[in-house]
């Protein structure tokens, strides 16, 4: 390192030194970008080893056979065999069950009903992993029957979750009735290894042995439910090749054959979109930390306009003086960055809690997730500082090219040019960069180049991938520019106003809009929070309120699934007695997979590695191909479908060959047109159709809607369940289910109202986790806020004395402070929110193709808490200065 | 040997020109101890601060040793000021977060001295200053700190001493400490030194003052000794 770089690391260490108070808010900026940037990424490491470490237990098994229905002969043959090869299958059935207090001592009132998620298991489960209940008794003995009073001929054990309880206001030990068959609740489950970590939950669980189940008989032909075979391999089987042996001889089965290798993308595919995009709006908070940066250094220099051209005048070039600043600001860039880094490692242990409240199930504690550091922490740490770094040389370069026009001679200029005068015209600014383009400032053109690059380098490295990256930079650059469009031109919309009458309102509006008071970088860093923020907002209020309010005044309450065919006379008359109106008869509906098209078999397995952007249409492709259809047989085309191809049936037409009407979607995602072929696969049951026409759906009007629709007749002789729905008063609700569930154990009420409360719950959640990580902008934007209003303290602190001096009062004073930080408050609060109404418009148009529409609550209260928060600020910056006294300052001019 | 010919220096203030300095013509000797006298405004300041190079003329020339030091870019100029130019303010300017010794150290350091602080601590010493190495500019009086300025402009015993009213802010008594000190190394060095000030006394003791008023010489007498 030569001498002059020595000079310059000196001079910046010792600057620093003196200066470190100046640098408060300098560290806090970075630091809150970095700490919210290292906890989310901490989070999404401990959540990624997580997952790998119990990716066995998640699926339950090595390899995991699912069937949708009851096993077939192949199904029982091949699992023998399994067994002879040392294999141990543990059969797991899951379905969704009505649980009633009827029939049992509980049940003497009036009954009480509630929809559940019933599991049966076999000895010997989990082979993974660890179910933990209270009591800590062996599990067998929990379930298994027991006779005692009241239960003919015998009870069985059940183990709940704490919710059902709740929610049926019960102890353990009391009696519940499923199906056919009563239970005693033996204990509590606390942590399930292999529920699946679905968004929505309808209920809780409940879990019993398969004998159990056996005895409730609720599981009859076509009933849904899902049949899992957990598979734990002796260390003489690899798991690849048993894999692909179990496909091709379950094929004709329709089994999903997984292996835990594949199992756990999902969930880590939900979790890592989770922490790209919390990362995304951490980087956010990180560069509105930067302009934090760029206002402190500016406004540091301002101070040292002198000293500089001491410097300059003691021999140094500017090279020298640029290097021991941007020196010293990455020093403090450093500083900051572990100071995030601290921040990162204390709010990472209390960021899982927030999540963990996402999912019914804590899928988090489910997977063992601890918050402890390993060596896999290091990589967010070191990232997290290197942000922290380049976010720091990014910002501060560019007010420290305004070295270069400092002349030795400033010193003597004061009184011609002025040093203040002559710092101004270098301000951060758009106009800046204009001017920099137009004279061709070769440094200035290179030093934006490099920014920009730069931000886009890091929004890359942080999102992971080159589009989501360069779409963010992108969005965030057009925001920007748009802020300080809006800024600029609300400023001389300022200075060309009338001057005010009143000397509070003149004083404030002169504090906005003087040289020097780097309003612009304040309106832009406050915007910017503000932007994110009500974008969350709007967005989530948009869904909720698409789903809640666009839920038509006839949609059905209940819809009653697994009405056995004899059940579904007796069922419509039952709930025609109930509510006093002709209901229409249940829609038979029968489950299906397809199994060719035009001729060409499906292949059932869908690849698992295929998860990036590129293959997303291969994806849904591959949804539409391997996903179960419900089919049904209709006369009549449905309420709100439309045919947009081909035609529907004639009445009384005859069909030689079974037609199908396809869904719109369905059809283009599978490639499928008027005459294709069709062959579709009812428990191992081929059934050939020809599409006679293509369907438009209103998925949204609650109704049971169907993908597919054959001709009347095609499934004569399926095992067919019935679906049914009705619709009652609130006040109803009760006691109708409570009658379902009496006459018709086996029949399943889902409550549509619970579905979409449930639906509103999750997006809570899912926007409060969001929105934490959105405050540390707006932490961001007040701290660039309060880096400002210190830069200009002393200015603030004579001027108040004088104006003391001349007769004003302390009130006075503080209600022109007043006025000013609301006038900030209101234009970037302003600006803010109707950039997010942009935003949120774009994001619901293109991304969700949801109507966007103003919520003005929402707008309204964004812009009042934006107020709130510069008023706050700016007198916690500044509330000081008003108890000074005029002599005490003044003597020392 | 600085050659002045023909500088002219204008600004602007408020749109209006004002005529600074208005075809000055000098030459200063090596080794010479010369006077800058004339009335507030009279541009004194402003030549003393075009020969250190603080700035360009309007037009006109400056040749130091041979260097028409007007031709050089910031940057050469900022070097050459380095090795051969010593700079005293009126107001000092110490930089205000560095102690004494560090001041001095600073264009030792520039120059990429290796023992910068070891000179600079001998350098206050020779000051008076051995007290005061490691306080900082605000804990120090005006004399003392006049003297580290001094200490520091002579830290490279530049060839040429320029001083901007060196004792102007100062007591008289603190004064002539001041102006021994530069007498001083004027005597041990042979430095060139070229002072503006108020004070006839202060003048009178150098070899040659120079008058200056509305921007041009008005005399220009060689003192007797």
């Amino acid at each position: 390192m030569n001498q002059v770089n020595m000079f310059s690391l000196r001079m910046a260490w010792r600057e620093t030194r003196a200066a470190w108070r100046h640098f408060l808010y300098f560290l806090a900026c970075i630091a809150v970008g970095v700490g919210g940037l290292v906890a989310v990424s901490l989070f999404g490491v401990n959540v990624e080893q997580a997952v790998t470490r119990e990716a066995r237990g998640l699926l339950g098994g090595d390899i995991e056979i699912r069937l949708s229905h009851q096993p077939g002969e192949r199904t029982t043959e091949v699992l023998l065999s399994l067994a002879q090869r040392g294999v141990t299958v543990n059969h797991a059935s899951e379905l969704a069950a009505m649980v009633s207090t009827a029939g049992t001592e509980q049940g003497s009132g009036r009954a009480k009903t509630l929809l559940v998620e019933l599991k049966a298991v076999e000895a010997g489960y989990p082979l993974y992993g660890v179910l933990t209940h209270s009591p800590d008794a062996p599990l067998a003995s929990l379930l298994e029957a027991r006779s005692s009073e009241g239960c003919l001929p015998a009870c069985y054990g059940a183990l709940v979750q704490e919710s059902f309880l709740i929610q049926m206001g019960m102890q353990p030990g009391a009696r519940i009735k499923i199906g056919e068959a009563v239970f005693v609740i033996t204990g509590v489950i606390q942590k399930e290894p292999d529920r699946m970590a679905n968004m929505f939950s309808i209920g809780p669980r409940v879990l019993i042995s398969q004998e159990g189940l056996a005895a409730a008989q609720l599981v009859k032909p076509g009933s849904r439910v899902r049949e899992r075979f957990l598979l734990q391999l002796p260390s003489s089987i690899e798991i690849t090749p048993i894999q692909h042996e179990l496909r091709g001889r379950l094929a004709d089965e329709s089994a999903r054959v997984s292996s835990y290798r594949e199992a756990q993308p999902q969930l880590k595919q939900f979790l890592d979109q989770l922490s790209q995009y919390l990362g995304l709006v951490g980087l956010t908070a990180l560069f509105v930390g930067g302009i934090g940066v760029a206002a402190s250094v500016q406004s540091f220099l301002r101070e040292k306009l002198q000293s500089i051209a001491v410097l300059k005048i003691l021999g140094a070039d500017t090279a020298v003086v640029i290097l021991t600043y941007l020196g010293q600001a990455l020093a403090l860039g450093f500083v900051g960055s572990l100071a995030g880094v601290l921040v990162g490692l204390a709010l990472q242990s209390v960021l899982p809690m927030a999540v963990s409240q996402l999912i019914e199930v804590n899928i988090l504690d489910q997977v063992q997730f601890s918050s402890s550091l390993s060596g896999a922490s290091l990589l967010p740490i070191i990232k997290g500082i290197g942000l922290g770094l380049l976010t720091t040389l990014l910002f501060s370069l560019w007010p420290l090219l305004a070295i270069r026009a400092i002349k030795p001679a400033a010193i003597f200029r004061r009184d011609v040019e002025g040093i203040e005068g002559a710092s101004h015209r270098r301000e951060f600014s758009l106009a800046a960069g204009w001017k920099a383009i137009a004279v061709r400032d070769r440094p200035r053109l290179v030093a934006a180049v490099c920014i920009a690059a730069g931000l886009a380098g890091l929004s890359i490295w942080q999102a992971g991938s080159v589009k989501v990256g360069a779409l963010f930079i992108a969005g965030l650059l057009v925001a920007v520019l748009l802020l300080i469009l809006a800024s600029q031109a609300l400023l001389s919309l300022l200075r060309r106003l009338p001057a005010s009458p009143s000397i509070t309102v003149r004083q404030a509006v002169g504090n906005i809009i003087r040289p020097g008071s780097q309003t612009l970088m304040v309106m832009m860093s406050i915007g910017v929070g503000v932007m994110v923020m009500v974008t969350i907002g709007m967005i989530e209020h948009s869904l909720v309120n698409r789903v809640q309010d666009n839920r038509p005044t006839d949609a059905p309450t209940f819809f009653f699934i697994d009405i056995q065919p004899d059940q579904a006379d007796a069922f419509r008359g039952l709930l025609q007695k109930e509510t006093g109106e002709v209901s229409p008869a249940p829609t038979p509906l029968v489950r299906s997979r397809l199994r060719a098209i035009n001729g060409q078999v499906v292949t059932a397995e869908t690849d698992p590695e295929a998860q990036d952007d590129a293959r997303r249409e291969d994806r849904r492709k591959n949804w539409y191909l391997t996903r179960e259809y419900v089919l049904t047989f209709l006369d009549q085309l449905p309420k709100d479908n439309l045919i947009v191809k081909g035609k529907w049936w004639e009445p009384g037409q005859q069909f030689t060959e079974p037609l199908l009407s396809i869904e719109e979607e369905a059809a283009k995602h599978l490639g499928l047109d008027i005459g294709s072929s069709v062959e579709l696969e009812i428990q191992g049951v081929p059934l050939k159709t020809t599409i006679s026409s293509i369907r438009k759906v209103e998925w949204g009007n609650f109704s049971t809607n169907f993908y597919m629709i054959v001709s009347p007749g095609a499934l004569d002789g399926a095992p067919f369940t019935y679906v049914a729905t009705v619709r009652v008063p609130p006040a109803e609700e009760a006691s109708l289910q409570r009658a379902v569930v009496a006459a018709f154990p086996n029949v399943t009420a889902v409550n549509i109202g619970d579905v979409l409360d449930s639906f509103a719950r999750i997006l809570d959640r899912l926007s409060l986790a969001v929105r934490a990580v959105a405050l540390f902008c707006i932490l961001a934007g007040a701290l660039v806020m309060a880096t400002t209003l210190s830069a200009t303290r002393y200015r603030r602190l004579y001027e108040s004395v004088i104006l003391k001096a001349l007769g004003a009062t302390r009130g006075m004073i503080a209600r022109s402070f007043a006025v000013e930080y609301v006038i900030l408050g209101l234009v970037a609060g302003c600006i803010g929110v109707l950039l997010a109404g942009g935003l949120s418009w774009a994001v619901l148009r293109f991304i969700l193709d949801l109507p966007w529409s103003a919520q003005p609550r929402v707008l309204f209260t964004g812009l009042g808490l934006t107020v709130l928060l510069t008023l706050l600020v700016g007198f916690l910056s500044t509330f000081r200065i008003l108890g000074q006294r005029p002599l005490a300052v003044l003597r020392h001019e | 040997m600085i050659a002045i010919n023909n500088v002219t220096m204008r600004l602007t203030a408020g749109g209006h020109a004002i005529s600074i300095l208005d075809e000055i013509t000098l030459a200063i000797e090596e080794k010479q101890r010369v006077a800058i006298v004339g009335p507030s405004g009279s541009g004194k300041s402003t030549l003393l601060g075009l020969i250190a190079g603080l700035d360009r003329p309007t037009s006109g020339s400056i040749v130091i040793d041979g260097t028409d030091i007007t031709k050089l870019s910031e940057n050469e100029m900022a070097r050459y000021r380095r090795r051969k130019i010593g700079y005293i303010f009126q107001s000092f300017h110490l930089i205000p977060t560095l102690t004494a010794v560090e001041n001095v150290a600073v264009p030792l350091e520039l120059a990429g001295d290796a023992d910068a602080r070891k000179q600079a601590r001998q350098l206050l010493d020779s000051v008076g200053l051995r007290e005061r190495l490691d306080h900082y500019p605000v804990q120090l009086s005006g004399g003392e700190q006049q003297r580290v300025a001094i200490a520091r402009a002579f830290a490279c015993r530049p060839p040429i001493l320029l001083a901007d009213e060196p004792t102007g802010n100062l007591d008289t008594v603190t004064g002539r400490q001041v102006i021994d000190l530069l007498d001083g190394m004027h005597r041990d060095y042979g430095t060139t030194l070229v002072l503006v000030t108020h004070d006839q006394t202060l003048a009178n003791r150098m070899e040659r003052v120079i008058m200056l008023r509305d921007g041009k010489v008005e005399s220009d007498s060689m003192v007797e000794l």
